[in-house]
């Protein structure tokens, strides 16, 4: 929980969570900017940090993504090829969707329509 | 008084509707900003992806001036709202007149790729006024129709 002082903080929240063996779900929810991508940049950190061969963010919830939090994910898409898996991301809105076509960088990940089939491995 | 550097309201007979919002030049009032861009984007018909668009650059050029102004500055954001397009002029102090905004960065080339044009400029300051960076971008409502 994003907790700040100021009156007119942004707000982020993350959660790291285990939905089954294997398969490692970082939630995002609310607007990732210059103010929370500290914030954002730590809870990769900690997705890319982490045991499994899946790597999923939750973007259901991003309600806006700025430069900078499309900087920390292009980082991101890379570190997984390091570890040898592509990063699995959940788009449904248009504040994320549209930066990663207009940029041509969705190619760097694979995208699902929700966290289930996100989740979902090779059996 | 401002002597400023500034759209003049003569420059909008043209039609345009202005709407100008000043802030202190912290990040945690960009979003404030951000909203107003998509709100008249909003009311101006753009199309949804048009709105998407101007946010995400709005808010790149408020950041990137946040970046180098000084301490005590505003952040003056101006935006001209035409006939299918809206026009923004955002502007900041800087400490000194050689505070420069680099153009060779990911942040830059995003703003260029979401913009339909974007400039910055660099103003000494003449006159016992301060030294200032602005960034414009225009943004089209939508797809031109050919």
């Amino acid at each position: 929980m994003n907790e700040s002082t100021q009156p007119c903080a942004d707000f982020l929240e993350t959660s790291l969570t285990r939905p089954r063996p294997g398969a490692v779900v970082l939630t995002v929810r609310g607007e990732i900017d210059t103010l929370t991508a500290p914030e954002f940049t730590a809870a990769t950190d900690e997705l890319l940090t982490s045991s499994g061969e899946i790597l999923v963010m939750d973007l259901t919830d991003v309600r806006f993504l700025a430069s900078s939090g499309l900087a920390v994910l292009i980082s991101a898409a890379h570190r997984a090829e390091d570890r040898g898996t592509r990063l699995r991301l959940v788009v449904t809105s248009r504040a994320v969707r549209r930066p990663l076509e207009i940029t041509g960088t969705a190619g760097m990940f694979d995208l699902y329509p929700d966290p289930e089939s996100a989740c979902g491995g090779r059996d | 008084m401002s002597d400023l550097d500034s759209p003049s309201p003569a420059d909008a007979l043209d039609g345009a509707s202005t709407v100008e919002v000043r802030t202190s030049a912290s990040a945690a009032l960009i979003p404030t900003i951000r909203a107003v861009a998509s709100d008249l984007a909003a009311r101006a018909d753009f199309d949804l992806d048009a709105i998407s668009d101007l946010r995400m650059a709005v808010d790149e050029a408020c950041a990137t001036l946040v970046d180098v102004a000084a301490p005590t500055s505003w952040l003056r954001c101006t935006f001209l709202v035409r006939p299918e397009r809206i026009e923004v002029h955002a502007q900041v102090q800087t400490k000194h007149s050689d505070a420069v905004v680099s153009t060779d960065t990911f942040g830059w080339r995003v703003l260029q790729t979401l913009a339909d044009e974007v400039t910055v400029h660099h103003d000494p300051g003449v006159d016992g006024a301060g030294p200032t960076v602005g960034i414009r971008l225009d943004k089209r409502s939508g797809d031109v129709m050919r």
